[in-house]
C-alpha cells in the first residue's frame, strides 16, 4: 500500500503541472480565438508582417529623405528672406524706395528784382549749378536722401542746365525749387546757412532761399528706369 | 487514485486562480508539453498498477521526454519540417497502450472482485 501512495504521490505531482499547463494553453487558445486569428493564419500573418516591416523601412527612408528635402526648403526659405531683406535694404540705399525721415526742405525760387542797366537778368535766375551746389552742401553734411522737385538723387542722377528749365533725372522742372533733404535737421541748416556759403551767395542775388526744419521730411524713390548698359558687375575674385 | 485526480484539479484551480497565459509562439511547446505530462501520468499509473513502478525512472522519464520533445519541436521549427507530429504521435499511441494496459488491469481487478 505504502508503494501504491508513494506512485501516486509522484503522479500527483506531474497532474499539477498538467493541469497549470491545460488551464494555460486553453487561456492562450481562447485568446487566439478572440483575437480572431486561426492558428493556421499565423504564418499568414507573420509573412504579412514581415513584409509590411520591409514596406515600413522603405517608407522610412522616405521620410528621411523627405524631411532633408524640407531642411533644405526651410533653409532656402530662411536664405530667401535674409536675400529680401538684404534687397529692401540696398533699394532704399540706392534710393528707389520712399524714405522718410527728419530733415530740411529747402525752397528756392527766381529773384523777383529786376534786373537793372547792364545786368543780366540771368544772374536773377535759380541756375542748375546753384542747384547742385545746395545738394552736394547738403550729402556733404550728412544727408541721406536728397530730391528735388520730386527728382530723387541717385547715383545716375544728373542736374543740368536744360533752356529756361533744369533737367533732374532726365525730367525737367521749373522753379520754384523744392529741395527735400533726410539726414540731422541741425546739421543740414547749419550747413546751408554757413558764412559765405551757398545760400548767402544765392540771396546776395536777390534769390529767394528758404530752409524749414521739419521732422518728417518725405523723399520719394527714383521712379525711372535703371538701364546698366556697359556697367558690368566684377566678381570679388577679379577686382583689381 | 484519488491522488492523481486530486492533483489535477489542484493544477487547474491554482492555474485559474493567477493570470496565467502562454505566449503564443510557445502554444506548440506549451501544447507537446501537455501531451508529454499525459503520457507521463498514464505511465506512472500504468506502472503502479502493475506493481513496477520507480520514481527515478519515473522523474528521469518525464524531464527526458518532455525535453526531447520540446528539442524536436524546436529543431522541426528551424528545419520547416514538423517533426513536432512524430512526437505527438509517439505520445499519443503511448497514451493509448498505457490506457488499454490500465483498463484491463482494472477490469481483471473488478472481475476478480466480483468472481469473488
Amino acid at each position: 500500500m505504502k508503494r501504491t501512495r508513494k506512485f501516486e504521490l509522484y503522479v500527483a505531482g506531474v497532474c499539477i503541472i498538467l493541469g497549470i499547463l491545460l488551464v494555460g494553453q486553453v487561456r492562450t487558445q481562447e485568446y487566439i480565438g478572440k483575437s480572431q486569428i486561426p492558428s493556421r493564419r499565423l504564418e499568414d500573418l507573420s509573412d504579412m508582417l514581415r513584409r509590411s516591416d520591409a514596406e515600413r523601412m522603405i517608407l522610412e527612408k522616405e521620410v528621411e529623405v523627405l524631411r532633408e528635402q524640407m531642411s533644405k526648403v526651410v533653409e532656402g526659405e530662411k536664405t530667401a528672406e535674409t536675400i529680401r531683406a538684404e534687397l529692401a535694404k540696398v533699394r532704399m540705399v540706392a534710393g528707389l524706395t520712399t524714405t522718410e525721415g527728419s530733415g530740411v526742405v529747402v525752397t528756392l525760387n527766381d529773384s523777383k528784382r529786376q534786373a537793372g542797366p547792364g545786368e543780366s537778368p540771368e544772374l536773377f535766375l535759380v541756375h542748375d549749378n546753384d542747384i547742385l551746389q545746395v545738394v552736394n552742401e547738403l550729402f556733404a553734411a550728412g544727408a541721406e536722401a536728397v530730391s528735388v522737385n520730386g527728382q530723387r538723387m541717385i547715383a545716375t542722377s544728373e542736374v543740368r542746365c536744360s533752356g529756361p528749365v533744369i533737367s533732374v533725372n532726365n525730367v525737367r522742372i521749373g522753379p520754384p525749387y523744392e529741395i527735400h533733404a533726410i539726414g540731422n535737421p541741425d546739421a543740414l541748416d547749419s550747413a546751408l546757412h554757413m558764412r559765405d556759403g551757398i545760400l548767402d551767395t544765392l540771396r546776395a542775388w536777390g534769390i529767394e532761399a528758404k530752409v524749414q526744419k521739419l521732422p518728417a521730411v518725405q523723399v520719394p524713390g527714383y521712379k525711372g528706369g535703371l538701364y546698366f548698359q556697359y556697367a558690368k558687375q566684377v566678381p570679388e575674385g577679379a577686382q583689381k | 487514485m484519488i491522488l492523481p485526480i486530486v492533483g489535477l484539479i489542484a493544477g487547474i484551480i491554482i492555474a485559474l486562480l493567477t493570470p496565467l497565459r502562454f505566449p503564443i509562439e510557445y502554444s506548440q511547446y506549451i501544447a507537446i508539453g501537455i501531451l508529454a505530462a499525459l503520457d507521463c501520468v498514464c505511465g506512472g499509473i500504468r506502472a503502479g498498477v502493475q506493481g513496477t513502478f520507480d520514481s527515478t525512472v519515473f522523474i528521469s522519464g518525464f524531464l527526458v521526454n518532455t525535453a526531447l520533445a520540446t528539442i524536436l519541436t524546436m529543431v522541426g521549427d528551424k528545419l520547416g519540417v514538423d517533426l513536432v507530429l512524430g512526437a505527438t504521435v509517439a505520445f499519443s499511441i503511448r497514451i493509448f497502450t498505457n490506457v488499454g494496459i490500465i483498463r484491463r488491469h482494472i477490469l481483471d481487478k473488478w472481475f476478480k472482485k466480483t468472481g469473488k
